[in-house]
């Protein structure tokens, strides 16, 4: 399929202790993808390499085919961008930053302001600033979603959010996925937004892409067992980690087969949370 | 809409192939009829809490098979299937479950005999119970 955002050896030092990258990645229509990575990993400098905010040192970016630092700027039209901080928000309220800002946009839909203001019941007069951190982060997306561009970035966009906010914010998004052909990249560290959108995990780790999965490639293939009895004194094929009586392969095949041959049993074998192999791919990135 | 579909933590069957068997049971138990609407490839993921590859394979496997539907624009609906493909779901799936409880035993290192027993007493209990309904 066609990528709609292809991103090839991208590089950027941003100083003496940290680089990110080299990055490789390929958005295609239709996918939602969880950029994932402990704090200050580069997630948020990727998003804003994506929208030339900033100049990579080596690489390319292109969004529908056009280099994002070309003269043709075309594909602007084509990708809203959610940030986690808003300059120049502060003194306006709602009502004047709509008016700023669906003008813009040739598919600006109203009805789907309005749709999410009224959900999140947020409130339109009020100064930006005055605002609630919560309730900044929805006027933000009711100020984003609407755009109703192809490409959608959102950087980290429910940390504020109350629970049942997050859960909401979840729903529209799967509604918005079913409207048309669109694509999402979402920085989160929320396990709820990568659980139930997520269809690719892009981990990075201190700057360090450490690979992008498709979910299931992760949930069914990482296992924990329950070993009986001693473990055996060499490296297990497929071990993550042991501990105790633990066990954690991401090659079941390969691991049950040598305990097995080498007559060690275990009591019990169940696959792992999302998040549980996340902090182990986050690990082993560590060590590599 | 959201489908009964409950995915095992430790199952060795594919995800794509338990939702497969799962929506098979429910078309073939009658509880989806024919004509209803099912959850979009995107909805039922998210439910699921499985990436759209999974869901998509899912469906098309289903569709291939003649078990549901997709219109292009209104979505993807439950199909009219005859009564002897029903027929053979419900038999396939009695068999799988059965199967899985005789794998079960044996893991716990029960001899046949002893699961054969097992399964006897089950069966009385369970012949006990219909006459003391039936009375």
């Amino acid at each position: 399929m066609k990528a709609w955002l292809e991103i090839s050896d991208l590089q950027k030092k941003i100083d003496d202790d940290f680089q990110l990258g080299p990055i490789d990645l390929r958005i295609v229509p239709g996918t939602i993808t969880a950029l994932v990575g402990n704090n200050g990993s580069g997630k948020s400098t990727l998003l804003k390499l994506i929208m030339n905010l900033a100049n990579p040192d080596v690489g390319n970016i292109k969004v529908f085919g056009k280099f994002v630092y070309g003269q043709d700027e075309s594909w602007k039209n084509q990708i809203s961008y959610l940030p986690q901080t808003r300059i120049g928000w502060d003194a306006y309220s709602g009502n004047t930053l709509k008016r700023l800002i669906a003008p813009i946009y040739p598919n600006w839909d109203d009805a789907l302001f309005i749709q999410i203001v009224e959900l999140f019941n947020i409130p339109l007069n009020k100064p930006y600033r005055k605002l609630s951190q919560g309730i900044q982060q929805k006027l933000s997306l009711a100020l984003t979603i609407p755009r109703n561009t192809p490409l959608l970035l959102l950087d980290e966009p429910t940390s504020f959010m109350d629970m049942p906010s997050k859960k909401q914010f979840v729903d529209l998004v799967v509604d918005w996925m079913d409207q048309d052909e669109r694509a999402i990249i979402i920085a989160s560290h929320q396990a709820e937004d990568i659980r139930k959108l997520s269809d690719y995990l892009c981990v990075i780790q201190n700057g360090k892409h450490v690979g992008t999965f498709e979910k299931e490639t992760l949930t069914e293939h990482y296992m924990r067992y329950w070993i009986h009895g001693a473990f055996p004194e060499q490296r297990i094929p497929g071990e993550v980690t042991r501990e105790k009586h633990q066990l954690i392969s991401n090659d079941p095949a390969a691991t049950e087969n040598f305990l097995l041959k080498n007559n060690v049993t275990w009591t019990d074998r169940s696959k792992l949370d999302l998040e549980d192999i996340v902090s182990h791919l986050l690990n082993a990135g560590k060590e590599g | 809409m959201e489908l009964p579909i409950r995915l095992s933590k430790d199952s060795r069957e594919p995800i794509y192939h338990q939702i497969e068997n799962q929506l098979k049971a429910l078309i073939a138990g009658g509880q989806l009829v024919a004509g209803t609407p099912l959850p979009s490839i995107r909805a039922l993921s998210k439910d699921l809490e499985i990436s759209i590859i999974t869901t998509r394979r899912a469906y098309q496997d289903l569709e291939h098979q003649g078990f549901i539907r997709t219109s292009q624009g209104k979505g993807t609906f439950v199909a009219e299937i005859e009564d002897a493909t029903k027929q053979q779901v419900k038999i396939s799936s009695v068999y799988q479950t059965i199967e899985k409880a005789v794998d079960t035993a044996i893991q716990y290192d029960y001899s046949l005999d002893q699961i054969e027993e097992i399964f006897q007493e089950v069966i009385r209990s369970q012949r006990l119970s219909q006459n003391e309904k039936g009375d």
